[in-house]
């Protein structure tokens, strides 16, 4: 199985504080994989370096096979990225931001194929409505679609289901994940909702200041640190922090 | 994979074309400021003329000053504020994570920045012509490489202010109009470089676009296509570009190493 992402020994310290420090992460093609940690655990820090927005202070990135930052034009044609926190354009219509989008990733007429991505994730009667007129649950929904519609071989998620309702925040996980299964894209998404994670993901690697300290499947991670779900293994870590 | 992809370029064109649509505020840099500027410095000039204690056309100097200045003013605060447009909507984040290049995007901002250049000009010039029968064609074909010369003059401003807005985040957003006007002032945009004083005229001589007005005034009296000056003004953007495109560069650098994005997100 080919790996969409191979990252070796990320470091990256701002001025007080060391974000990242000594990640290595890979997925490969299709796999379905789960960043966590605790707020400052260098989740956010990790994936800004893996989409080459931030520079890495030491270490490597290959996304696809390009390496960053050299050939990152290259490697974001197959990677679709989506944060629950960032609005859409101001003054866009939700249709006209995915069709500047589709361009950008290089789709022509993306008409037909933004009216089947509404569709998957039930929300074709959006089209016409301007983007800042969205809840926080459409912006996410159109904010994936946006995410999606070059169908990438890559989805990277940064806390999809944040402030979601549990409603919107299971239509967003059944919408991602019957489009990973249709396209066979590799995911990875972070988040606070353990729930979401055991559902959707096959693997999560934590993060605690900046270090990954477990990395295996969803049982194995829970096991290895005693407990009986990622929800404690979660708490566990938090809790080391404080100390 | 050739340097610029003319669809992503297209993209962004668009991108600003809507915002510029639903926007009316957007409209006033466009059509009223123009206007505005047409009747403060024409009937300066008129006033001039009137007092009859001017060899040459007050009128004509100042007409011809402000549409010029709205060469350099469209380019530069079309382009800076097309990526304060990014910063506003908070949308840096998703093109830094999408396929769209730096010169893609550059590229994009000028293209908008021409379009709204032309209405600017086209605002100016019926104004002028309007209200004090000044014909900007009288200066003749000339008058086309002063106008390249400036608008390249006000694209290398934006250059620097989206640079200080990468290093130094929205609260640079002001250098876009500051740094325009002491441009402006420095390089003698309605009075000769006689007129400013000798300690400054030395930096005026280095910025291109104190010859390119020069060149203008040339122009306007008559006198044949004024080449030192255009050379000269040539030369001193030879040096400019560069050096704002280097400065960008490094700029951009240090914004992707410090992590400044998440300011935008």
């Amino acid at each position: 199985m080919g790996k969409v992402l191979e990252a070796r020994g990320l470091v990256k310290a701002y001025r007080r504080t060391t974000a990242v420090d000594g990640v290595d992460l890979t997925l490969d093609a299709g796999e379905r994989v789960a960043l966590l940690g605790p707020n400052g655990a260098g989740k956010t820090t990790t994936l800004l370096m893996l989409l080459g927005a931030v520079l890495p202070d030491q270490g490597t990135v290959e996304v696809l096979g390009h390496p960053l930052p050299a050939e990152r034009s290259r490697a974001m044609e197959g990677v679709g990225f989506a944060a629950g926190y960032l609005p859409l354009p101001e003054r866009l219509r939700v249709r006209e931001v995915l069709g500047v989008f589709a361009n950008l990733y290089g789709i022509a007429s993306p008409g037909p194929l933004i009216d089947r991505a509404l569709e998957r994730f039930g929300i074709a009667e959006l089209g016409k409505a301007m983007a800042t007129e969205l809840s926080s649950g459409q912006r996410t929904l159109v904010g994936i679609v946006k995410a999606t519609l070059h169908r990438p071989q890559l989805l990277v998620l940064d806390e999809p289901t944040a402030s979601l309702d549990p409603d919107i925040a299971d239509q967003v996980r059944r919408g991602v994940e019957r489009l990973c299964v249709e396209t066979g894209a590799a995911l990875l998404v972070t988040s606070h909702n353990m729930t979401d994670v055991e559902r959707v993901c096959e693997r999560v690697v934590f993060l605690a200041a900046g270090k990954v300290v477990a990395d295996g499947t969803p049982a194995e991670v829970a096991r290895r640190f005693g407990k009986g779900d990622l929800e404690q293994v979660f708490l566990h870590l938090a809790g080391r922090e404080e100390e | 994979m050739p340097v610029i992809d003319g669809l992503r370029v297209r993209a962004m064109v668009r991108r600003h074309a809507y915002v510029q649509k639903r926007a009316p505020q957007r409209w006033f840099d466009l059509a009223v400021w123009p206007c505005v500027d047409t009747v403060i410095w024409g009937s300066i000039g008129a006033f001039v003329d009137q007092q009859g204690g001017a060899a040459r056309s007050g009128a004509a100097y100042m007409l011809s000053g402000i549409l010029l200045m709205h060469v350099v003013y469209q380019a530069n605060v079309s382009m800076a504020t097309g990526f304060m447009d990014e910063t506003w909507s908070r949308n840096l984040l998703n093109l830094m994570v999408s396929p769209l290049r730096e010169i893609e995007l550059l590229a994009s901002l000028m293209l908008v920045s021409l379009v709204r250049l032309v209405v600017g000009l086209s605002v100016v010039a019926l104004a002028a012509w309007g209200l004090y029968a000044f014909d900007v064609t009288s200066a003749g074909i000339g008058l086309v490489p002063v106008i390249a010369v400036l608008m390249l003059v006000g694209w290398t401003v934006a250059l620097l202010v989206i640079a200080l807005m990468l290093r130094f985040g929205s609260g640079a957003e002001i250098l876009t109009w500051g740094i325009l006007f002491v441009v402006i002032a420095l390089s003698g945009a309605f009075y000769p470089v006689d007129a400013i004083p000798g300690a400054l005229r030395p930096v005026c001589e280095l910025l291109p676009s104190t010859h390119a007005f020069e060149a203008a005034r040339l122009l306007l009296d008559g006198e044949p296509m004024p080449w030192v000056r255009l050379a000269a003004a040539a030369a001193g953007l030879a040096v400019c570009i560069p050096a704002a495109v280097v400065f960008l560069l490094r700029m951009l650098h240090l914004f992707r190493a410090r992590g400044y994005v998440t300011r935008y997100s």
